[in-house]
């Protein structure tokens, strides 16, 4: 059911993330004894795009129990993107069939903010910037939205500046990051960067992180990759969407699902992925 | 040669129930205004308008000005008031004020020293305070600090060579309400930087205007300044307008004059504040040298009924001019800008964002921005970008970017965009669980900071941005998104 804890033990689980790389083999281990709880369950999901209802997802099935990361890879206009937008509500698209329960409600009868605040989150692919709007101001009024819905005390300046601190060394950024406007002049690496800081601010639950690598130089990406494993756990669920296997070294996934034409296809471990990169979309 | 002309415009009109003007219907008719140079005829001459028969008094003349005031008031003699027949007044009536009866403010107005501590601009060079129209030196500070041959004050004391410039840019290009400024203004302010001089912190020009009394009267505020930055040299000027306690009824008619000789750098901040239900015309009018830059950022936010007139000439090749501009058009308020830029040498640049705002169904924008490419500016470089936001139902933009393109080599763009705010920007706001309402505020409140952070100044910028949110707070709530 749904559980809303407060998870500032994360922050120290440098264990856990040691364990990860024999997360396939821990989770098969933990199936056997007892199931995590589902995160997020999608049946049947269909969708198109508002206006012109050009169906896009037909029939997407996916579970994702607390504590796993999924990677979903496909070309270009299989739906992937589409899929992470569909479930954090983006008014672009239309949901036209099929159920998405997130910790036991229903995603579609809740708002874009409700989605947030129940702890799903979105790294956009291409994050919007906001002149005028420091990223300091953006991400309390975001942080306190959130506190406000689960009833927290909200934060106000000061103490927002003592709950981000730990997350902005976490994450390995510079302070000044926080002074600048939202996205405002940032590189493609910053930006991602930017994502993930508010993921760690609004401490989702469950993240769907769309082509976080996209834009990328190595360097980038290990950052960003490593930031998102530290804040991984055991509570947490990730979906990876991603066109390339370097995210995917970075970011063990458990399961990799293929995607095409609206559809997940075929479901498996790192071992699709070695498949894919060997001979392509064509041999699975 | 290879002729590279791209023009690309996109014009989004839409939201259902906003009304959205964009064009007029004879885009190169003018109609000429141009005040008649005879400065022959005797300071006796009554007025062929009514209004300005009725309402322009005689002020007293200082022998510096007795030049500029025969040219206006010869001018004036056959001046009419534009109304909404002409074009270039189509769009914002100035009836309200054609209704009032001018009078000249009284002098030696008293200023509270709160008013004065709420207008600090920290760091800069100089604060000159100016009571409607006359520079109070006793209110002023900074003026024995500037460096050796800067000259900051009144025109008597001026350079000969820069006195001389008085009025020649306004008497050739200037409006009505310039010529009506020279028929009113006690005294010009003058800001003469010598050549080669870098001028370290801004100039602060403060208006301060207070109001008439008379229930159908309104006080005259005719400042005018006078600019001449010599060659090689560097200024920052920056200019507020704010209104004294109690001040309402009044009518500011400001000119400014601005020259720029070869490779001389000026920054120029205008920020219009006026008091609530004032009128407030400008001229601007600059004339730029070879290799000089004039940068502009301006925010309206204040008045009733407000209109810049901004007249740039680039005189020479590889000049820059940029310009920024924010207008917020709340209840009742009318804001108007009407940019002329002429570019007639090679390898000039130009520059031009315009934002505007109007947050109320009895709010107005109007733009006219005149970009004009003549035959010998090749390899210009042209940007001229509107962007208007209608926050309600019934608000109205009259906007009209336009680029008057006679060289062949040249890269020019122009784009216009009226719209609510953009969906994508919303959501993103709504994804991080910021509620839509929270978002528009934030949005909106942005959508002006691309312009007014410009300024610099976090001070200034704070003044500006505490009135648009009085402003949009004043409106009615947001429409429901969504």
């Amino acid at each position: 059911m749904a559980h809303q804890i407060l998870r500032s033990s994360r922050i120290a689980s440098s264990t856990r993330v040691a364990q990860r790389s024999s997360r396939v083999h821990a989770v098969s281990v933990r199936c056997a004894a007892a199931p995590a709880d589902v995160m997020l369950e999608v049946k049947d999901l269909t969708a198109s795009i508002a206006g012109t209802h050009t169906p896009i997802l037909k029939g997407v099935n996916l579970t994702i129990r607390n504590g796993e990361v999924h990677a979903i890879m496909g070309k270009n206009g299989s739906g992937k993107s589409t899929l992470s937008k569909v479930l954090v509500g983006h008014p672009d698209y239309e949901v036209t069939g099929g159920t998405a329960v997130f910790k036991g409600k229903n995603l579609f009868e809740m708002e874009p903010e409700e989605r947030s605040h129940a702890g799903l989150f979105l790294s956009f692919q291409t994050p919007i910037e906001v002149p005028g709007v420091s990223n300091v101001d953006f991400l309390r009024m975001a942080c306190n939205s959130r506190r406000k819905a689960l009833g927290h005390p909200e934060l106000d300046p000061l103490e927002f500046y003592a709950y981000i601190m730990p997350k902005l060394e976490m994450l390995n950024m510079d302070p000044t990051f926080l002074n600048r406007n939202v996205n405002e002049g940032f590189s493609g690496g910053e930006k991602k960067r930017n994502e993930i800081l508010q993921l760690a601010v609004l401490e989702a639950d469950m993240a769907i992180l769309d082509e976080i690598d996209s834009g990328l130089d190595i360097d980038a990406l290990r950052d960003v990759a490593k930031a998102v494993n530290q804040l991984r756990s055991d509570d947490t669920g990730v979906l990876m969407v991603t066109h390339y296997k370097r995210l995917l070294d970075y970011i063990k996934p458990d399961f990799v699902h293929i995607m095409q034409a609206g559809e997940i296809v075929k479901t498996g471990d790192m071992s699709l992925v070695d498949q894919l990169e060997a001979g392509g979309y064509a041999t699975l | 040669m290879q002729a590279s002309t791209s023009l690309g415009s996109a014009c989004r009109t839409q939201l259902a129930g906003k009304r959205v003007v964009s064009g007029h219907r004879y885009p190169n008719a003018r109609i000429a205004l141009k005040p008649a140079k005879s400065g022959a005829v005797a300071s006796a001459v009554v007025a062929e308008d009514k209004w300005l028969a009725r309402t322009v008094k005689e002020v007293a003349t200082p022998s510096s000005l007795a030049a500029l005031r025969e040219q206006s008031k010869s001018a004036l003699a056959t001046l009419r008031m534009p109304t909404t027949r002409n074009e270039d007044y189509r769009f914002t009536d100035i009836a309200p004020l054609l209704r009032t009866n001018v009078q000249p403010a009284a002098a030696g107005a008293a200023v509270p020293s709160e008013l004065l501590a709420a207008h600090e601009l920290p760091g800069a060079a100089a604060r000159l305070v100016v009571v409607d129209g006359v520079l109070r030196p006793e209110l002023s500070s900074g003026l024995s600090g500037l460096p050796a041959g800067t000259y900051v004050g009144p025109l008597a004391g001026a350079p000969e060579a820069v006195k001389q410039k008085l009025g020649s840019l306004s008497n050739s290009r200037g409006g009505p309400f310039a010529v009506l400024n020279g028929s009113l203004v006690p005294e010009v302010l003058v800001v003469a930087v010598p050549a080669e001089r870098q001028l370290e912190g801004p100039l602060f020009v403060l208006h301060l205007a207070s109001g008439a009394t008379g229930a159908d009267e309104v006080a005259a505020n005719a400042p005018r300044l006078l600019l001449h930055a010599g060659t090689g040299s560097s200024a920052e000027l920056v200019e507020e307008y704010v209104a004294l306690p109690g001040g309402r009824r009044y009518l500011t008619v400001a000119v400014g004059e601005l020259f720029l000789e070869a490779a001389a750098s000026v920054r120029h901040s205008y920020v219009q504040r006026e008091g609530e239900g004032s009128f407030h015309f400008k001229s601007t009018l600059v004339h730029q040298a070879e290799r000089s830059q004039y940068t502009l950022a301006e925010a309206s936010v204040g008045g009733a009924i407000a209109r810049h007139d901004l007249v740039i000439q680039q005189g020479g090749p590889e000049t820059h001019t940029q310009m920024s501009h924010f207008l917020l058009c709340g209840p009742s308020q009318t804001h108007d800008l009407h940019s002329r830029l002429t570019l007639d040498h090679p390898h000039g640049t130009a520059n031009q964002l315009h934002k505007c705002i109007v947050s109320h169904a009895s709010g107005r924008g109007v733009f006219d921005g005149n970009v004009k490419v003549n035959r010998l500016a090749q390899k210009t470089d042209a940007g001229q970008l509107s962007r208007n936001l209608l926050l309600v139902p019934l608000a109205t933009v009259n906007v009209k970017p336009n680029l008057q393109i006679i060289a062949d080599d040249v890269k020019c763009t122009h784009g216009c965009a009226v719209s609510d705010l953009r969906d994508d920007e919303l959501f993103y706001f709504r994804a991080r669980g910021i509620s839509a309402e929270s978002a528009r505020q934030a949005l909106v409140f942005s959508f002006g900071a691309e312009v007014i952070q410009r300024m610099g100044h976090p001070v200034l910028q704070k003044r500006v941005q505490d009135d648009v949110s009085r402003t949009l707070l004043s409106a009615e709530p947001f429409a429901a998104s969504a």
